[in-house]
């Protein structure tokens, strides 16, 4: 050890404190990323290289009409699932982490509030999962461009000039576009709610495991939440349900977020179109449930004792 | 406001004690099914440690320490009472501004170089570019890890990660200095490196609460200590005043016969003294064995 120690370098540093420091923040931020990045969380990317190289090798062994939509139904399916799982796993491990290394003392020992906190390890998950996308997405594009190519080939082959050329026009304005890749940034839009809902539950969770297994509850129970709406708000004249399901069901109803919301995907995915109006509604509904699911979880981790 | 363009507030607040604890108590539900009581970590507890002084917070394991550490630090919330940093409250985020904390048997993220983590932490307090590179680089030198600066900490030894471990908590420069068993795991010449440490950041003013078993330890660096048992505390004061025998004196000579001894032990007895004892002094074990193996070296 050197035995000088230097006038005070850092007290220089003295200002007026911010309730709310974007420095702060996004230092945590990006040392979630980076967290993340080295626990090399995109190994699963391999994985889905493999499905798209299966899809890839099984379409080509089995020739029939419409391969294009349905390398689209795959890959589209597969992205959902891919970030969906990544967001939960990846984001139930950073608080239990945190405390049990005691780096969580460390770090709010210092000037950062708990909510600087929460905010910048959604904001490192946040940006894990936009990068996920976007290298699956630029996979996807790929092999898509691949057998959208394949497909104006057999076209071209199989049918007469004049109509071939009508269905090549239609294959290719409809396959990249902007509602394809509006379909995309639902499923990383999706992947984002899922984990600031695994934040949340992590803020009273005692462990990882707890906040994996509820968070794919509630994530699956989300696909049923227009079922429990229909039946509290039930149509006049239809029977009503008993006072502590209806309960129950509104608890779910507001709680619960509404995973049909995000099915678009399901639709993009067999060519429908989607309007823009539609997509707007959707970005606004998901980030109110990325803030309320913030909120909530910084209310439980405020009074948290570490 | 006073002409300077410093508040009286901020005025105010640099006189203030480095840490006021006044009636704390804390008190935990019992996580047992079977006894849902309340377990008592922290009965009633004040005391006051002045700026510039180092405090020894003495107790045995579960006296109620950590948790009066962890309290201070605004981790945990008391059940009632009061703790301040410099005068403010130390539940406001902007108290530990002046804190550097480091605790017992610390990790960091193993994914990061030394440096990196320094950097972290500065980035944390506020600082960035030049000045946090160069206050980084000057912690890695005082702390003795500046070959270990592009190693990731989890390679890092206990000794290494203590180390580091009180370079994060200094990087702001901070007034007060809170030390949960810093030397724990470490080997004894880091040891007496980190209490020499902790000295000479006494000689720049810089306040430290220090806990620690390792009693020796304590009572070279410590001007004050408190102990704690069953989370009261039961003894506080300057250490001298508190180990101090007052109706005995030591006298150490040199080159002294076996003649004049006697003479000196029948010269006291005549005075109405006892003589209690005669025997050589001996060192410390820490500093025989430091000597040994800067020999080897």
């Amino acid at each position: 050890m050197s035995t000088e120690i230097s006038a005070p370098a850092a007290a220089a540093h003295a200002s007026a404190h911010k309730l709310f420091s974007l420095r702060r923040t996004w230092a945590i931020a990006s040392n979630t990323f980076r967290d993340l990045v080295r626990q090399k969380v995109f190994y699963f990317m391999l994985v889905f290289a493999l499905i798209l190289i299966g899809v890839s090798l099984t379409l080509a062994s089995i020739s029939f009409q419409g391969q294009l939509q349905t390398v689209m139904d795959v890959c589209l399916g597969a992205m959902s699932v891919f970030t969906m799982l990544l967001a939960v796993l990846a984001t139930a491990m950073l608080l239990p982490k945190d405390m049990e290394d005691r780096t969580l003392y460390t770090i709010l020992a210092k000037p950062v509030s708990r909510f600087e906190y929460l905010v910048g390890k959604l904001a490192g998950v946040t940006m894990i999962l936009l990068v996920a996308t976007l290298l699956m997405t630029a996979a996807f594009l790929v092999v898509l461009h691949f057998w959208q190519g394949r497909e104006i080939e057999n076209l071209q082959i199989t049918e007469p000039a004049e109509r071939a050329a009508a269905t090549i026009k239609l294959i290719k304005s409809g396959t990249f576009t902007p509602t394809l890749f509006g379909g995309i940034g639902v499923i990383f839009l999706r992947s984002v709610v899922c984990a600031a809902l695994t934040l949340m539950l992590s803020c009273f969770a005692t462990s990882w495991l707890f906040t994996v297994i509820v968070s794919l509850m509630v994530i699956l129970a989300g696909h049923l939440v227009p079922i429990a709406r229909s039946v509290w708000q039930g149509p006049v004249g239809a029977a009503e349900a008993p006072f502590h399901i209806a309960i129950l069901l509104r608890l779910i109803t507001v709680f619960v977020p509404d995973m049909q919301l995000f099915n678009v995907v399901d639709d993009i995915a067999v060519g429908m179109t989607i309007e823009a109006d539609v997509f707007l509604r959707i970005a606004g509904l998901g980030a109110g449930y990325v803030l309320v699911y913030l909120f909530v979880g910084w209310l439980f981790f405020a009074w948290r004792e570490l | 406001m006073i002409g300077t363009g410093v508040s009286a507030e901020v005025l105010k607040r640099m006189d203030a004690p480095a840490i006021t604890i006044e009636n704390l108590t804390k008190e935990f539900t019992n996580p047992s099914i079977f006894s849902r009581g309340k377990i008592t970590a922290v009965d009633g507890l004040s005391l006051t440690v002045e700026a510039g002084h180092v405090y020894g917070l003495l107790g045995p394991n579960g006296s109620g320490k950590s948790t009066t550490m962890k309290i201070v630090l605004g981790l945990v919330v008391p059940t009632s009472g009061r703790t301040c940093i410099f005068g403010r409250d130390s539940r406001d985020v902007e108290s530990r501004e002046a804190v550097g904390f480091l605790p017992e048997n610390p990790y960091f993220y193993k994914f990061l170089t030394g440096a990196e983590t320094l950097d972290f932490y500065g980035k944390l307090c506020g600082l960035g570019g030049k000045m946090l590179r160069d206050r980084s680089r000057e912690l890695l030198a005082l702390v003795g890890l500046e070959s270990a600066a592009d190693r990731r900490v989890g390679g890092y030894s206990k000794g290494m990660l203590q180390r580091i471990g009180l370079a994060q908590a200094l990087v702001q420069d901070p007034r007060l200095l809170v030390l949960d068993e810093p030397t724990a795991g470490v080997d004894p010449a880091g040891s007496h490196e980190i209490r020499d440490l902790i000295l000479r950041l006494k000689q720049r003013g810089i306040t430290v609460l220090l806990c620690s078993h390792l009693l020796s330890q304590v009572q070279e660096i410590c001007d004050r200590i408190g102990i704690m048992n069953h989370g009261k505390l039961v003894r506080e004061g300057p250490l001298d005043d508190l180990i101090s025998i007052e109706n005995q004196t030591e006298l150490t000579l040199e080159n002294v016969s076996p003649a004049l001894l006697a003479e000196l032990r029948e010269r006291a007895e005549a005075g109405g003294a006892r003589v209690l004892g005669a025997h050589k002094p001996q060192q410390n074990l820490e500093r025989y064995f430091l000597d040994v193996t800067a020999e080897k070296k």
